[in-house]
């Protein structure tokens, strides 16, 4: 902002506000004063003030007050602009475009996101109905789906073996997912961790 | 002495002064104004000096002035073309003034504008030469070019669908399903390929829109969405017209009434002198294809005081009249001439004529609906069928279940008595109505109920 608009035009030089008090002033009275009036103060502050013009209309206000309660008053929200008719146009052009593209790469994000699930889940089938050899039986061998989801298949329980391990999860230490501490491998073991093993001596 | 070219600070004087003494044979001209500085900048203002000096001006003198008289002096004549509707300088406007005596048409900006188009050339409004713009333009072209693509495949599966055998489709109702919104889809992509062409929103909004086109209907009826309809629907239901007249409105096309000159907003009092002649309508529906469609025009307050009620009175039913997003105009006046150049009665398409709306003295205001009803399958009715109906205790309900109509738009005015009304009542034949006054009846008041009991 421009700090000349603030900056006091009129200071006299002469004005009785610019004579800084002095003791020497004071002592040089010799006329006595009545107790009644009251003692010069000086004023508190020696910047000198601002005095009235003595031209010039006397209902304009200081600019600088203006300008603090201007400044005050400001909203949160700018002042909308005025756009010319063309001007508009295309401001409306490019806001579409850019929504388009917004639109076009969310789009892109939830595709990937949704080939990433697939993937996931046709493994996850995959597994549901391999057995001890590691192919791929039909349906109604494995179990795991349909009316009693907990039931196993007609192949019993060495089919989706796997799959039934990996979908186990319960956390590990309060609500961590297991899958964090799990690390892959491709044959895990059938005991998994061998509670009672105690070193040969 | 030289001769001094006269400046033109000097020159105060105003067209008139300038103009008339630039007549060809330079005699002296009567003013109308007699003031005198006029008269002396007249006299003092000479048809330019020439340029000769003296020896030799007083044989070349006369003619010198009579040509410069005549044709503009040469430092005239070095001022070049100067054409009112593009001067720019002030200069130059001055120049134009001293020559021609004409002043510069327009404003200074206005001419400095069209100046300025005028050599360099006007460039359309997609070649704006914005970078943003211009690339916010590309996106949207490609955009409109994987539209575009989209339309083709849809288009053709929806021709190889329409082909198939209903079996291989599982069954008929489902094949139909199927292509009714594969149809839906497809003109959802015609749409969205133009929706985002600022070159078509402006035309929309100039009011130059092909409604031949889907997407000019589609932003038109946007429009008509966002503030006419909710109006229009709003004056509807607060004046009752739905439950009363009919079920259900679901207001399909924009609606315009206007008596003579005057364009009447809905729901408001029509004088009764005005509402003696026939309206007329501009209906604009926002489906492709020509519909026919029936204007009927009910008043819905007519006092029965035998029975201290209401009744419904049919004022007029037109059939058989052509509208399409093209033609929305429907000239009543206009179609009743026509019909009486038509010889067959059952080509007419007025079938039930006009008649005044009235209200007697001391009743409440009557609503007269315009309601617009769409033919089925674009029909025509058998007109002399319609003109059978009874005006008085007309129910629109049946009248639209009979001829198998759909409501498509409606609009409403209301009509009391005013000052007219007795003129009107008086040429419509129905002098008996016009001495009636109808009054409340008086009810007997409740007996005063105390105090403990209505605090209960």
């Amino acid at each position: 902002m421009n700090l000349s608009t603030l900056r006091p035009l009129f200071r006299p030089l002469g004005s009785p506000q610019f004579r800084t008090p002095n003791l020497l002033h004071r002592s040089a009275q010799t006329t006595p004063r009545p107790t009644n009036a009251p003692s010069p103060t000086s004023p508190f502050s020696t910047t000198t003030r601002l005095q009235k013009r003595s031209k010039g209309a006397k209902n304009t206000t200081d600019p600088r007050i203006t300008q603090i309660r201007y400044h005050l008053q400001h909203p949160l929200t700018p002042r909308p602009l005025r756009l010319s008719r063309l001007r508009s146009l295309r401001h409306w052009t490019i806001h579409r475009a850019w929504l388009l593209f917004l639109r076009k790469r969310r789009w892109a994000e939830e595709r990937d996101l949704e080939r990433q699930y697939e993937s996931m889940r046709a493994a996850c089938e995959h597994l549901r109905l391999l057995d001890d050899q590691g192919m791929r039986v039909s349906d109604t061998e494995g179990g795991g789906q349909g009316p009693d989801a907990g039931r196993l298949g007609t192949r019993g329980r060495e089919v989706g073996r796997l799959y039934r391990g990996a979908m186990l999860k319960r956390g590990v230490w309060g609500s961590v997912p297991v899958e964090y501490a799990r690390t892959q491998t491709d044959f895990p073991g059938r005991e998994g961790w061998n509670v009672g093993w105690t070193r040969q001596v | 002495m030289p001769s001094v070219k006269p400046s033109f600070w000097q020159i105060n004087a105003c067209v008139r002064c300038v103009r008339q003494p630039a007549s060809v044979h330079g005699a002296p001209v009567r003013l109308l104004s007699s003031s005198s500085t006029a008269r002396e900048e007249l006299q003092t203002q000479p048809p330019p000096p020439p340029p000769v000096p003296a020896p030799a001006a007083t044989a070349s003198a006369p003619n010198d002035s009579n040509a410069a008289t005549a044709e503009n002096p040469e430092y005239m004549k070095k001022w070049g073309t100067l054409d009112p509707s593009s001067v720019v300088f002030k200069r130059d406007e001055r120049r134009l003034l001293r020559r021609e005596g004409l002043q510069p048409v327009g404003s200074r900006r206005r001419r400095a504008l069209l100046r300025r188009s005028a050599n360099t050339p006007d460039i359309p409004f997609e070649q704006l030469p914005y970078q943003c713009f211009q690339e916010a333009r590309k996106i949207l072209l490609e955009d409109r070019q994987e539209k575009l693509k989209q339309i083709e495949t849809q288009t053709l599966r929806l021709k190889n669908l329409i082909a198939q055998d209903p079996a291989v489709s599982g069954g008929q109702a489902a094949k139909e399903a199927r292509m009714r919104s594969m149809r839906n889809y497809i003109n959802e992509l015609v749409i969205l390929a133009d929706i985002n062409d600022p070159v078509v929103k402006k035309k929309f909004e100039d009011g130059q829109g092909d409604m031949n086109k889907p997407i000019y209907r589609h932003l038109a009826s946007l429009k008509w969405r966002k503030y006419k309809r909710l109006v229009l629907e709003q004056r509807i239901s607060q004046m009752n017209i739905v439950p009363d007249l009919l079920p259900a409105l679901d207001l399909a096309a924009d609606i315009d009434l206007g008596f003579g000159r005057k364009n009447i907003p809905p729901g408001e009092f029509v004088d009764s002198e005005m509402s003696e002649s026939m309206p007329r309508l501009n209906v604009q529906c926002f489906e492709a294809g020509e519909k026919l469609v029936s204007v009927v025009v009910v008043d819905a307050d007519v006092p029965v005081p035998e029975q201290d009620g209401f009744t419904y009175r049919c004022q007029f039913i037109a059939s058989n009249i052509l509208i399409s997003p093209t033609q929305t105009s429907i000239p009543l006046i206009r179609i009743d001439q026509d019909d009486n150049k038509i010889t067959d009665p059952a080509a007419k398409r007025i079938v039930l004529p006009w008649q005044a709306p009235l209200a007697q003295r001391g009743a409440p205001y009557h609503r007269l609906a315009v309601i617009v009803l769409e033919q089925k399958d674009a029909k025509a009715l058998n007109v002399l069928d319609v003109k059978r109906t009874r005006r008085h205790g007309f129910i629109l309900r049946s009248f639209v279940d009979k001829h198998q109509l759909k409501p498509l738009t409606a609009t409403l005015f209301r009509t009391q008595w005013d000052d007219n009304m007795a003129g009107v009542m008086e040429r419509a034949g129905m002098e008996s109505m016009i001495n009636v006054e109808l009054k409340r009846k008086r009810l007997e008041p409740l007996p005063h109920k105390r105090r403990t009991e209505r605090m209960r």
